[in-house]
């Protein structure tokens, strides 16, 4: 029973076309991922499942920029949420870890964890807190630490942290890993392994650099060029040819 | 696939991408598509004055002043980022530099206003200057300080006629020039302005408004092309503040009114942001309809608001940015 189901997606940044056809799916309780290149429409396919694009094409509208198409199905627990702001999918469950964090340079870190749990009630708020701190202790040292003074490391954590928060159903990790140290990786991963076992939460991870994703992903498409080339579990991702040239180097 | 199988494609017209380069000047219809709308707007406003008696003379001369102010604006907000809401106080130094100047040395009208465009720029940067290293909102609130920091301080010591102001200066030779003087310098300006931004240094500008210290980061120094920038800005509002106490023959705490740093943002926000003859077009016509709502009294602030805003509700971009699409792009309907 899948979550997320995302039907020949396609969207359009004026007439450049940013998704072409696209269609994948997350399943209940899994780690889905999602790898490609730069420019293969992974930032896009985030913020077209988030709802961001939505005030993307708004802002662009205002300016008389660029008109962006958004055109397909969404079905996330069986409802069409594609003509949904961002909020309401957030408040149903779709909760993105944004690209390069975008954490509250200004608050605390605890602010930042505690605006993030705005959704939640008290006690999960509570529990979902302590949860985070034994999965990134750092991030009790630092509790009152501003934002902006933390390393990108633990800015990372802090924002899958702050997206734990808002309790999410689906949560997704716009790449995660980006710029970060190889132990730093591996915490990350960890964690969203731990996450994941935990709280049998669906998880959609976009990321360029498959390395350490692919081992923990149950299900992984490869993006090119906006469409899904290629599709499979982790085992027959990695055994790929091709995507062991791609993303290995082998 | 089901309701949405179509969408509006937007692609430039062959003439526009034709023009792009130097082949523009191989044909005849590229010529034109290339001149059509400067040449509208150069023949329009230069024939204009024919059209209208003493009065509308009158308001075109306040439009222009409005239009100028306009390009100043935009030309800070969109190509350096600043946003920059002390108009008046560019028109308040320049009329009051030009006024004194011909009150006290009896000096020309004519010679009085370059004096006060350059004199007043001066005045205009120096003060700013200390602002410069703020950005965004805090900019602005500064900038709109300085107007009303003035009226105080002429109010206060009581100086150049403080709050009667002096009247009975001299005009311009004869209505004609009036006319003619400020639809050149608009003119001129908006031609200059428009060619700087694509120079070099418009480019530097346009950098500093997107990240600063990635422009820093390359060696150039910010705030000497800050002040460049508003020095420019000043320059041209400045001129509209001389030859607006010489239109009127009269200078007074008015000059700081916040009419001169409000309208010409509005003017930019109907005509489009970061288009600068938007500005020129919007103030073109802003002014005529506030002077036309007149007989409303009070009332016209209303209906001049309720304008306002459906322009940022249905054309948050402005009628320039959209016409000029209009002119370079066509749509149709692409299966996909």
């Amino acid at each position: 029973m899948s979550i997320l189901k995302v039907r020949e997606l396609m969207v359009f940044y004026e007439n450049a076309i940013a998704i072409n056809n696209a269609s994948l799916e997350c399943e209940r309780g899994k780690i889905t991922g999602v790898f490609g290149t730069n420019s293969a429409g992974k930032s896009t396919l985030m913020y077209t499942i988030s709802g961001i694009i939505l005030d993307l094409k708004r802002k662009e509208q205002m300016r008389g920029g660029e008109r962006i198409t958004v055109l397909g199905s969404i079905l996330y627990e069986g409802e069409e949420v594609i003509e949904l702001e961002a909020s309401v999918r957030a408040r149903k469950g779709i909760i993105l870890c944004p690209e390069r964090r975008r954490i509250f340079q200004e608050s605390s870190v605890i602010e930042n964890l505690r605006i993030g749990g705005i959704l939640a009630t008290r006690q999960q708020a509570k529990r979902t807190l302590e949860y985070i701190y034994t999965i990134f202790p750092v991030l009790k040292d630092l509790k009152n630490r501003e934002g902006g003074f933390l390393s990108g490391g633990e800015q990372q954590m802090l924002a899958i942290g702050r997206a734990l928060m808002a309790q999410p159903k689906l949560l997704l990790l716009d790449e995660p890993l980006l710029g970060l140290s190889p132990t730093i990786e591996e915490i990350l991963t960890d964690a969203i392994q731990d996450i994941n076992t935990k709280f049998g939460l669906a998880v959609l991870i976009v990321e360029q650099y498959a390395r350490p994703i692919l081992p923990i992903i149950h299900y992984g498409y490869v993006l090119e060029n906006g469409s899904a080339v290629l599709e499979g579990t982790s085992e027959e991702l990695i055994e790929n040819p091709d995507v062991k040239s791609a993303y290995f180097g082998l | 696939m089901p309701k949405t199988a179509r969408r509006k494609k937007r692609l430039d017209r062959s003439v526009k991408v034709r023009t792009e380069g130097l082949y523009a000047l191989t044909s005849w219809s590229e010529i034109t598509y290339l001149l059509l709308p400067r040449l509208v707007l150069i023949m329009g406003l230069l024939s204009l004055p024919f059209f209208l008696d003493m009065y509308w003379q009158r308001v075109l001369c306040a439009a222009g002043i409005y239009g100028l102010l306009a390009l100043g604006f935009d030309f800070l907000a969109e190509f350096v980022g600043l946003v920059c809401l002390g108009g008046a106080f560019f028109i308040g130094a320049g009329g009051y530099i030009s006024g004194l100047l011909n009150a006290y040395l009896g000096l020309s009208p004519l010679v009085c206003i370059p004096i006060a465009t350059v004199a007043g720029a001066v005045i205009s940067t120096l003060v700013l200057v200390p602002a410069l290293r703020l950005r965004g909102i805090y900019f602005a609130i500064v900038s709109f300080m300085f107007p009303l920091f003035a009226v105080y301080i002429i109010v206060a010591l009581s100086a150049f006629g403080g709050t009667e102001g002096i009247s009975a200066l001299d005009n311009l030779p004869n209505q004609w020039v009036e006319v003619y003087l400020i639809l050149a310098a608009v003119l001129v300006s908006l031609f200059l302005l428009r060619r700087l931004v694509d120079e070099d240094m418009g480019l530097i500008l346009r950098a500093i408004k997107d990240n600063d210290q990635a422009v820093k980061a390359s060696g150039i120094s910010i705030t000497t092309y800050k002040i460049r920038a508003v020095f420019i800005a000043a320059l041209i509002g400045c001129f509209g503040g001389a030859y607006l106490t010489h239109l009127y023959g009269w200078l007074g705490i008015s000059l700081f009114g916040m009419d001169f740093s409000i309208l010409p943002i509005a003017a930019t926000v109907m005509g489009g942001m970061g288009t600068l003859a938007g500005g020129v077009l919007g103030a073109l016509l802003l002014t005529p309809l506030s002077e036309a709502l007149r007989g409303f009294g009070q009332l016209r602030v209303v209906l001049y608001c309720f304008i306002l805003l459906l322009f940022i509700v249905y054309k948050p971009e402005g009628f320039l940015s959209y016409f000029q699409r209009k002119y370079h792009q066509f749509e149709l309907w692409e299966e996909v």
